[in-house]
Formats: C-alpha cells, sequence, structure tokens
C-alpha cells in the first residue's frame, strides 16, 4: 500500500486536500475505538429482496474480507458509500481513511490502489459506524435508504443497487460476517448485472424495437435467467421474471393488433348518393310541388351549377314573373314525358361522359342555375329542373352541384320551368315529326337531349317574344338535335345568350348566329353558358305564351333544314361577347372558364387582351412609399397610392410631350425633365437638379447622369 | 432597401401613353427620379394627414386628401 500521504490523495479526491491538511487524526479522532459489537437483527429481517445466508458462515481474515469485498463492489460502494460517509462524517473520513490506511499497510500490500481505497473505506465504514452508532439507521437518510432498498425494486440498477446495499452493510455489520454473503453475492453480482443491463437494454429498447424482437429477446433470457437458481432468489429475478411475463403478454397481443387490419370501405354509390339528395331535397320542397320535387329531385342530383352560373343566372331575373302559371301547367303535361326522358336521361349522363355532356351539363346548370336566380316560381322549376338535371347528370360534378342545385332548387323557378316547358315543346315538335327525333335524341344520349330541350325551350321562348324568330329557333333546335347534338348544344347556348343580352329581338338575330358557331361556343364555354342562361331565361319568359305558338311553328322550324343550325359562329361569338359583357355576371365567368375544358380558357385569353399593361412593380412601390412615410400603412392606401401613381404617369407624359414639342423635338430629353421638375417646385434655384439626383439615386444613375470630370480631360459620361 | 429602377418598365408606360414619344438615352432615370419625389411628397403629405387625424397609421382617406393636393403640385 502507498504510504499514507500517497494513498490519501488516492483516497479520494475530496478529501484529499484535508487529508493533506491534516496529517493525523485531524479532527481530534486518531485511530477511533473499535465500533461495539451490534445487533443485526432488525438489519437482516425487513429485507425481502434478498436472503442474506446467515452470517455465521466463517469468513477469511477481515482484512482479506474486507478487501475482496472491497474489491468487488469496490468502486460501486465507494460510490454509494463514500457520499454518505463523507456527509456524515467529513472530519471523520479522512482521520479514518488514514488510520485505515495505516491498518491495511501491511495487510494490503499487493492490492491495488483501490483495493487499498476499498479497504481503507471498509475501515473507516467500521470505524465510522463505532464511532456514530446512530448513523448506521439513526439518521433519516439512511432510514430512507434501507426503506428505498427494502421495498422491491424492478430498476434495471437493482441489482446494483443490492450490491451497493450489501456492501454498505457489509461496511456496517462485521466484516467477516459479510464476506460469505458477499461472495455469494459476487457471482449473481456478475449474473445480475448482466441481467440488469439486459432488463435495461430491453426496458429502453422495447419502446423502439418491434414486439417481435423484444418477444425474440426475452424469450430468450427468460430462460437463462430461471436456469440461474441463485438469481430465482434475488429480487432482481423476480423483478426481471415480472417484468419479462408482464412484457410478454401484452406484447402478444398487441403484435396481433398491430397488424392492420385492410381497411374496408365502400365505393361511393353516385346513384344512391343522387338518390339520397334528391329524397333530401323532396322532403324540403315537397309542399311546393309534387312536380318539382320529382323533377328537382333528379335535376338536382343531376344538375351542375357553378357559381358563376349561378351569378349569370341572376342577370335573367327580369324575364320570371310570366312565366309561373304557364310553366307550371306545361310542366305538369311535360312531367310524364319528363319522366321517360328522366330516366333515360339519368342513364346517358351515367354513361356517357362525353365533353357535350360536361359543356352540356355546364350550359344546363348556367340554366339551371340562372333559373335558380331568379327564384320566381318553385313548383314552375321543378319540371324544368328536372329537365336540366337530366342534362347535367353527365358531369361527375353533380355531387358537387347537387348541393348548390339543393339550395337553388327552391329558388328556381321559370327558368326550369321553361326548360321543361321548352322540352315539352321539343317534345311536341318531336310528335309532328320533327320533334319525333328530338324525342328519340333525348332518349338516345343525354347531351342531345338536353341541348334539344334547351333549345326546344329556348326556342319556344323565344318564338314568343318574336313569333317567326321563334319557329326558326324551335326549327334550329330541332334541326340541331337532328344535326348534331352539339349543334343543339350550341343552339341552346347561343339562344341563351340571345336571351341574357337582348330580348326577343336579339334572340331572333342571335338564333342564327348561335347556331353556326357551335364549335366556336363550345370552346368558349363561358360565353356560351352565359348565352344559355340567358337564352333559358329568355325562353322561360316566353315559354307560357309561346307554347301554343310553338306547336305550329315548330312544325315550321323543323322543316327547315339545319342550315341555321351552321349558322356563321362569328356571329354567335359577336353576340355572345356583346350579350356577355352587358350581363353583370362577367365577373363570374372565370369560374366558369375554370371548370370548362382547359381548351376554352385558351381561347378565350387569347383572344382577349394579351399584352398586359405595364405597371410599375407594387413591391418597388409600397417600398418606397414605406420608406419615405416613415408610418404603418394599410392596404387601401397602398391601392390609392398604385392610383396616384398612374394618374402621375399619365400627367407626366402629357408634360413631356408639351415641352418636347414645345422645343421642336421628337425625343424626350434630360432637359425636358428638368423643366418638368421645375415646374413641379422640386428643381428650384436653390436646389439643383444635381443635387437631387445625388441624393436620391444610387451610384451607378449618379454616374450616368452627373458628368464629372477627371483628369485627362476626361468627362464622364462622355458626351 | 432601395432596389433598381424600372427603367424598362418606365419606357413601356410613357410608350403607352404617347406611342409616338421617344425617351433619350437616361432620361428614364430622371422620370424615375421624379416619380420618387412624387411619392416622397405624397407620403409627407399623408403622414401630415394622418398626424392631424391623430392616428398612427395611414389611411386611405389620409393618402386620398394627399392624392388631390401632390397631383395637383405635380402637374407642371
Amino acid at each position: 500500500m502507498a504510504s499514507r500521504g500517497g494513498g490519501t490523495p488516492a483516497a479520494s479526491g475530496a478529501s484529499g486536500p484535508a487529508e493533506l491538511q491534516l496529517p493525523q487524526g485531524p479532527r481530534g479522532l486518531s485511530p477511533p475505538p473499535p465500533p461495539p459489537p451490534r445487533n443485526y437483527a432488525d438489519h437482516n429481517a425487513p429485507r425481502r429482496r434478498r436472503n442474506y445466508p446467515p452470517h455465521t458462515a466463517p469468513r477469511p481474515l477481515p482484512a482479506l474480507a474486507r478487501v475482496s469485498r472491497e474489491e468487488a463492489g469496490g468502486g460501486n460502494r465507494w460510490a454509494v458509500t463514500g457520499p454518505a460517509m463523507a456527509d456524515r462524517r467529513p472530519r471523520a473520513r479522512p482521520g479514518l481513511r488514514r488510520s485505515g490506511h495505516n491498518a491495511r499497510a501491511v495487510a494490503q500490500t499487493g492490492s491495488s490502489v483501490e483495493n487499498k481505497s476499498k479497504s481503507v473505506r471498509s475501515t473507516l465504514a467500521k470505524q465510522g459506524l463505532g464511532v456514530f452508532p446512530d448513523l448506521r439507521n439513526g439518521t433519516p437518510r439512511l432510514m430512507l435508504k434501507r426503506v428505498m432498498q427494502n421495498q422491491p425494486q424492478v430498476s434495471p440498477l437493482a441489482p446494483q443497487i443490492s450490491n451497493h446495499e450489501d456492501t454498505k452493510e457489509a461496511h456496517s455489520e462485521v466484516p467477516s460476517q459479510r464476506v460469505s454473503s458477499m461472495g455469494e453475492l459476487q457471482l449473481p453480482d456478475v449474473a445480475p448485472e448482466d441481467t440488469s443491463t439486459t432488463v435495461f437494454n430491453m426496458k429502453k429498447k422495447r419502446r423502439k424495437f418491434s414486439i417481435s424482437e423484444f418477444e425474440r429477446a426475452a424469450e430468450s433470457r427468460l430462460p437463462q435467467y430461471q436456469a440461474q437458481s441463485a438469481l430465482d432468489s434475488t429480487v432482481m429475478t423476480r423483478s426481471l421474471r415480472m417484468s419479462v411475463g408482464s412484457l410478454l403478454a401484452p406484447d402478444t397481443v398487441e403484435k396481433r393488433g398491430l397488424l392492420r387490419r385492410p381497411k374496408t370501405r365502400r365505393a361511393v354509390d353516385m346513384q344512391a348518393f343522387e338518390g339520397r339528395v334528391e329524397q333530401n331535397l323532396l322532403k324540403s320542397k315537397g309542399q311546393n310541388d309534387l312536380v318539382d320535387s320529382q323533377s328537382a329531385s333528379v335535376i338536382r342530383t343531376s344538375m351542375l351549377t357553378s357559381d358563376a352560373e349561378m351569378m349569370m343566372n341572376s342577370t335573367e331575373l327580369f324575364v320570371q314573373p310570366l312565366l309561373d302559371e304557364e310553366s307550371q301547367n306545361k310542366l305538369s303535361a311535360l312531367e310524364p314525358q319528363l319522366s321517360d326522358s328522366k330516366t333515360s336521361a339519368q342513364r346517358s349522363p351515367i354513361s356517357d361522359a362525353d365533353q357535350e355532356e360536361a359543356r352540356l351539363e355546364g350550359l344546363v346548370s348556367s340554366v339551371s342555375t340562372n333559373q335558380e336566380r331568379t327564384q320566381r316560381y318553385s313548383k314552375s322549376t321543378g319540371l324544368d329542373d328536372e329537365h336540366v338535371d337530366r342534362m347535367s347528370h353527365v358531369s361527375p360534378e353533380t355531387p358537387a352541384k347537387q348541393g348548390e342545385e339543393k339550395q337553388d332548387h327552391s329558388q328556381q323557378s321559370n327558368p326550369v320551368a321553361k326548360i321543361s316547358v321548352t322540352e315539352e315543346e321539343v317534345v311536341c315538335t318531336a310528335e309532328r315529326g320533327a320533334s319525333a327525333g328530338h324525342s328519340e335524341h333525348l332518349e338516345k344520349k343525354l347531351a342531345e337531349k338536353a341541348e334539344l330541350q334547351i333549345t326546344a325551350g329556348h326556342a319556344s321562348r323565344g318564338e314568343t317574344e318574336v313569333a317567326p324568330s321563334a319557329g326558326k329557333e324551335v326549327e334550329e333546335g330541332s334541326t340541331g338535335a337532328h344535326s348534331s347534338p352539339r349543334a343543339e348544344h350550341e343552339i341552346t347556348r347561343g339562344i341563351g345568350a340571345e336571351s341574357l343580352g337582348r330580348p326577343s329581338h336579339a334572340f331572333s338575330s342571335f338564333e342564327k348566329p348561335e347556331v353556326t358557331p357551335v364549335d366556336e361556343i363550345d370552346e368558349q364555354g363561358d360565353e356560351l353558358q352565359d348565352q344559355a342562361m340567358m337564352l333559358n331565361l329568355d325562353s322561360s319568359v316566353g315559354e307560357p305564351a309561346e307554347d301554343e305558338a310553338e306547336q305550329p311553328e315548330s312544325q315550321e322550324v323543323s322543316m327547315k333544314t339545319p342550315t341555321f343550325v351552321r349558322a356563321p359562329p362569328h356571329k354567335l361569338l359577336l353576340s355572345a361577347k356583346p350579350a356577355k359583357a352587358s350581363a353583370p355576371s362577367f365577373p363570374q365567368s372565370s369560374p366558369l372558364k375554370l371548370l370548362q375544358p382547359k381548351t376554352v380558357p385558351k381561347r378565350l385569353r387569347t383572344s382577349q387582351k394579351k399584352p398586359r399593361e405595364p405597371q410599375v412593380p407594387r413591391s418597388l412601390i409600397k417600398a418606397i412609399f414605406r420608406h419615405f412615410a416613415k408610418m404603418p400603412v394599410t392596404r387601401d392606401a397602398f391601392q390609392i397610392v398604385e392610383k396616384c401613381s398612374e394618374r402621375y404617369f399619365k400627367q407626366l407624359s402629357d408634360d413631356l410631350e408639351a415641352y418636347s414639342h414645345h422645343a421642336g423635338r421628337k425625343t424626350v430629353e434630360a432637359a425636358d425633365l428638368e423643366v418638368l421638375m421645375r415646374r413641379q417646385g422640386l428643381v428650384t434655384d436653390k436646389m439643383p437638379l444635381r443635387v437631387l439626383i445625388e441624393r436620391h439615386l444610387p451610384l451607378e444613375y449618379r454616374r450616368l447622369l452627373i458628368p464629372v470630370a477627371v483628369s485627362g480631360n476626361k468627362v464622364i459620361p462622355s458626351k | 432597401m432601395k432596389r433598381t429602377a424600372p427603367r424598362s418598365t418606365l419606357r413601356k408606360i410613357i410608350k403607352k401613353h404617347k406611342p409616338q414619344l421617344r425617351l433619350a438615352a437616361n432620361a428614364d432615370l430622371l422620370v424615375h427620379l421624379s416619380f420618387l419625389l412624387f411619392l416622397h411628397r405624397l407620403a409627407e403629405e399623408a403622414r401630415t394627414n394622418a398626424f392631424e387625424n391623430k392616428s398612427k397609421i395611414i389611411k386611405p382617406e389620409h393618402t386620398i386628401s394627399a392624392a388631390k393636393v401632390i397631383l395637383k403640385k405635380s402637374r407642371g
């Protein structure tokens, strides 16, 4: 063992300096008397965690025992007992250690420093305990410690703690008695350490690892633990087994639970949904009209009205008032027909996914929306809605719009009814022969039908307003139906456009152009929809009166060739455009555009203003203004600033032109600008332009504007 | 924090208003300068109005009244 002087620093860092200071029994405690014999029964009794073998086993030499003991749990013991001892006997420690060292010097010659320290510790402990008998159990700290130790611990560090406790007990008790127990515990010390570590790992990893992995590990380890008899008795193993067992059970359960069950989802049944929607609508509006409810449900389910269309519908409000009664009558008449067409229509839209149908939907939806907007007569709208809905059945947007339509349906009035009326008319005409084709078309193809209906409705309406033209419209409608659903569609659109912008006069005039620009209209869904809506309104207005008149006229019209259908598209476009422009629905046209196929918006944009107005970037204006204002500025104020700047530039250009013209030049020069600024009051005799330039412009621009003379008779910028 | 003057944009604006008018080489920089000074005056006026209203934020009404005055001043 190293000399006491050398050993003291090794004993403990904290006590080192203290020891150094006190070479001898520092606090008056030179070799403390040996501890009196103690009764450790109470100490052993409460312990449940460990089964200490009776301490009667003969122990090896106390020194050796202590050494071995200390060696085994030296580090741990020191960790546990050192601070405690230090706390308890700060003064005694150093002395004790020294004395211990002295006592051990001979016995532990071969032991390592650790052993020496450990032996010192053990001796110190013994001596300390002897000096302070109460410290063993008396202090609250010790009592707490014992309580904690006695409690069954499941922590991974339990074995170590138990080891600590063992070492502590060894210190307090007679060392010889402890040797055997320590020896016994040493073996399990090693094993429990593993178990503790493994338990620790397992516990920690349990959260991260998969259940199966844990189970495997637990199962692998469990038999090991069980095999070790020594461990069985220890609290550690018990706790471990408990934990493992408990973990195993839930794991197995969780394992299955973790497996995700395939979610069983039912595909949304469009028809069922639509049916339910209809039912809802029926409930809500059942009172209004039986007819309406039927048609409305159908229409609602199939109606696809965009917001834009709905907005556009509002433009046709003026058309409404007359038609309710007539439309209602007609609606009732149309019901049976509608019901037939309904079924077919429903089938067709669901099955078909034509672009036409989509367009038709848009058209129809626009029509329906128009109708909705008008809100005139819900009753009449019932039938019309039906028609419209059928036509719009096609698009998959139905569910989305159905909601809208539901709401709108209540508001829908004549327009829808008118549509249905027109359908009726179409049907009537069809009966005569010309319309027969229409009815056939209706059943075959939803789009065609819708077109027919729309066109018929429009046509019928147009007729009332303009008798001669009406016939043509019907004719066109009928012919369109025959010729192509597209034509009809377009016709209806055109008619709609017509009706939107103008009264019957325009209607007739629009007829022809509407028919022709079929293709273009289709592409310009927006306009067409507007037109269609307008047409619906117009048709609805004229429906009641027109119905009777239309029938004879329709016959004539149907005779005509589809030439009208092929009317030059340009006219329709032109008519559509003004109609559209007049309609306040212009702002809503953009959403309609979005709904349209992609080709449509492209065309529209190209035909419209292509060159964008050059503007000073907003961010720049904002930055400059904010810098100059030095105060927070509201967004609305910025808008005003932007408008002011635009006005300013206009004024500026006028002034510059005047100045340059006054100077006989066609180019604005810097001199003109200076004159302008002088007149503005920015440049004065006191404030030359140069100063302003230097103040507000960055260096690059300053260099360009202000001539600077440099050496060599050079002026920058060179003129 | 100041950014570069949008020279081409200024040219386009003047061209839009007066297509027959041409601009000299660095005249658009002076146009930008005049625009800066115009905004400066506008901001000062709006700020004054806001102060008079005991408001810590420049509101649209302050700006409008300021614009009336400054635009008239900047007519040349």
